[in-house]
């Protein structure tokens, strides 16, 4: 379902060349729960940020569905994220100003088909099946960072995404706040069937991963299907 | 740009301003007020003071057509005739004629020299309120002989020592009191103070007024002349309209409406307010726009990475842009709305209590459409100041924004 061909990120910094992304091929099947794993550095947010189409490869080919996504418009780019990815990012990063209901609800308001009632009741059940409904009034900084994360990921799920992205979403939780969250993205991957992919560098994550790609220097590593997942 | 995208922006930039600092939200509010106030202000003023000359010269000096004599001569002559002339020409109220002579006054120890005005006091009612200004006795009855009705500065005040006087008077006459007249071709006369008038205009408060027959005892003769007549028009009619009327119909005398003497006088005064009023509105855009842009500068700055990961969950460029740019839509509009709201409270406090001096009395002078120019010239401006920066940081490279 993504095909990820030859895919590299050079960025020059002067004379200095940093190949952040070295020719990853990749094939990555719907409902996977993949895990991106690798030292700081090794390229892991590079290809996030490409796959989620916030940034635009060297060279290689991204295939989704059959869809060359690198060749839509800029415009075309930002509602193919609307509609068809979801996107965790490490420090949460809801908007402060916006209520834990109203975060969650603003990516289905901005889309086309969903009436008012339909937004309403989508954010309303996601946030009840991460159980803060009762908090759904509250702002952002009224609720710890683990409660953030769940909210973070409600808000990336209310548009039923084919594909949801998460990098490093623990990174700055403690154990407890952080296999909760685990287990919710496991939940999630269970019930729906949904596609993810889960940038991380603790190794403890890796028996929530079905499979599991290493990075180091910008090239994959090893790649294969973790038979100690849950 | 659909429907849903801007009601998310609206959302967005109102919770911002709801939510954030409220403070520098208010600061802002009032610094645009304040703006506003002064753009409209000194304009409404000089315009309040215009307006009170313009109202003050047609009172008391020139009524809306004024005619005097030919070059080269010292009376309108043939006066009867020409003012018969004049009240007989359609959109004519009444004309009236005028005759001042050089006099002194003497009460007790006090003299003055002053100007002797005379006056036809039933036609003079048509064409000016003088004889609704008294503040003390009556005004002049149409055939009065031997009365006099003076300015209260030319009346005096008997409380106040003569070395502490504004300007010289006779220290207090009251009504009834006698005062002398003695003219400069040596005619001499008591006249009994009828009544006191203040009209707020000093060429006029510093006269002395009597009957149209008590000057012709003064001249010795019928007077079939006068200095100069006042024409009033009647409602709906231009000035202009009687003055070209005046002229056809051949009146040979020299012929001036309001607006005629107003342009000679205060041309150069009206320029210099133009030049004031310009700067005080360039001076209010100016602040109004640099306030506006460092506010939203300085929010589009703190949220660029916000910026950077709305966008990465599908938010449009132009939702971003919206978002920036409302609020500073929505800060100049209630910035605006409390600016109208405090000059219309300026201006109903100084219509009840205007700025008075011996000169002029000022208020401020605006118009529903000066209301409505100010505020569009603001809110573009601020549109303006919002949107460049609104628009600049929603162009902004996703990794950057993010990475910020
Ligand atoms: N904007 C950039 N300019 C220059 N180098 C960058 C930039 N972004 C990332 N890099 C480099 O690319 C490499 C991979 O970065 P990243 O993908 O963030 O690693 P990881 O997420 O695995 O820690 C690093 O060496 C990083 O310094
Ligand atoms: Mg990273």
């Amino acid at each position: 379902m993504i095909e990820i061909t030859d895919l590299k990120r050079l960025y020059h910094m002067g004379n200095v060349e940093v190949r952040a992304l070295d020719g990853v091929t990749l094939n990555i099947e719907k409902g996977e729960f993949l895990g991106i794993m690798g030292a700081s550095g090794s390229g892991k947010t590079t290809l996030l940020h490409l796959l989620g189409l916030l940034d635009a490869p060297t060279s290689g080919r991204i295939m989704i569905d059959g869809l060359d996504v690198l060749s839509l418009t800029d415009y075309e780019k930002t509602m193919f994220r609307l509609y068809k990815l979801g996107y965790v990012f490490q420090d949460y990063a809801l908007v402060p100003d916006l209520t834990m209901m109203e975060n969650v609800a603003l990516p289905a308001m901005l889309r086309k088909d969903r009436s008012e009632e339909q937004v309403k009741n989508d954010s309303f059940w996601i946030l009840q099946r991460i159980g803060l409904c009762d908090r759904r009034d509250h702002l952002p900084r009224e609720l710890s960072g683990g409660q953030q994360q769940r909210v973070s990921i409600a808000r990336a799920m209310v548009n039923r995404p084919d594909i949801l992205f998460a990098d490093e979403p623990c990174a700055n939780l403690d154990s407890e706040n952080s296999k909760m969250v685990l287990e919710l993205f496991h939940e999630i991957n269970e019930e729906m069937k949904q596609t993810i992919i889960m940038v991380s560098h603790e190794d403890w994550h890796k028996e929530y991963f079905h499979r599991i790609v290493r990075l180091k220097d910008g090239k994959v590593t090893s790649d294969g299907k973790n038979h100690s997942a849950h | 740009m659909g429907k849903k995208e801007l009601k998310v922006a609206f959302l967005l930039a109102l919770r911002s301003l709801q939510r954030g600092s409220r403070s520098s939200v208010l600061l802002t509010i009032i610094i645009v007020a304040m703006c506003f106030t002064n753009m409209v202000f000194l304009p409404g003023l000089f315009n309040g003071i215009g307006e009170g000359i313009i109202t003050q010269v047609v009172d008391y000096e020139v009524g809306n057509v004024l005619v005097s004599p030919k070059t080269g001569e010292q009376y309108v002559t043939d006066l009867d005739a020409t003012l018969d002339l004049i009240n007989s020409m359609p959109g004519v109220e009444r004309a009236t004629p005028h005759l001042s002579k050089g006099a002194t006054l003497k009460y007790r120890q006090r003299m003055l020299g002053v100007s002797v005005k005379a006056i036809k006091p039933g036609d003079e009612k048509y064409v000016s309120p003088l004889y609704s200004k008294m503040v003390a006795g009556s005004y002049l009855g149409e055939d009065d002989t031997g009365e006099v009705i003076i300015g209260k500065p030319v009346a005096g005040d008997a409380t106040i020592k003569q070395e502490d006087e504004f300007q010289p008077s006779l220290g207090g006459v009251r009504v009834g009191d006698s005062i002398t007249i003695e003219y400069a071709n040596g005619y001499t006369k008591d006249y009994r103070v009828k009544g006191i008038y203040y009209a707020g205009w000093s060429s006029t408060d510093n006269n002395v007024i009597i009957t149209w027959s008590d000057m012709e005892q003064v001249e010795g003769k019928t007077l079939d002349y006068a200095e100069f007549i006042t024409v009033k028009a009647k409602p709906g009619y231009e000035e202009k309209f009687i003055k070209d009327e005046l002229q056809q119909y051949g009146i040979s005398e020299y012929v001036q409406t309001t607006g005629d003497l107003l342009k000679k006088v205060m041309g150069s005064v009206m320029q210099s307010f133009a030049i004031i009023n310009l700067v005080s509105l360039v001076v209010g855009i100016i602040i109004t726009t640099v306030v506006l842009f460092i506010v939203i500068t300085i929010k589009t700055i703190n949220s660029r990475k916000q910026i950077g990961i709305l966008r990465a969950i599908g938010v449009d460029k132009e939702v971003i842009m919206h978002t920036y740019g409302l609020q500073v839509v929505i800060m100049a509009v209630l910035g605006i709305f409390f600016g109208v709201i405090l000059t219309a409270i300026l201006a109903v406090y100084l219509a009840a209590h205007p700025i008075v001096t011996p000169e002029w009395k000022a208020y401020l002078f605006l118009t529903p459409m000066d209301y409505l120019v100010n505020s569009l010239i603001l809110f573009l401006a601020s549109v303006v100041a919002g949107y460049v920066p609104a628009w600049q940081v929603s162009r902004e490279d996703i990794q950057t924004a993010m990475r910020a």
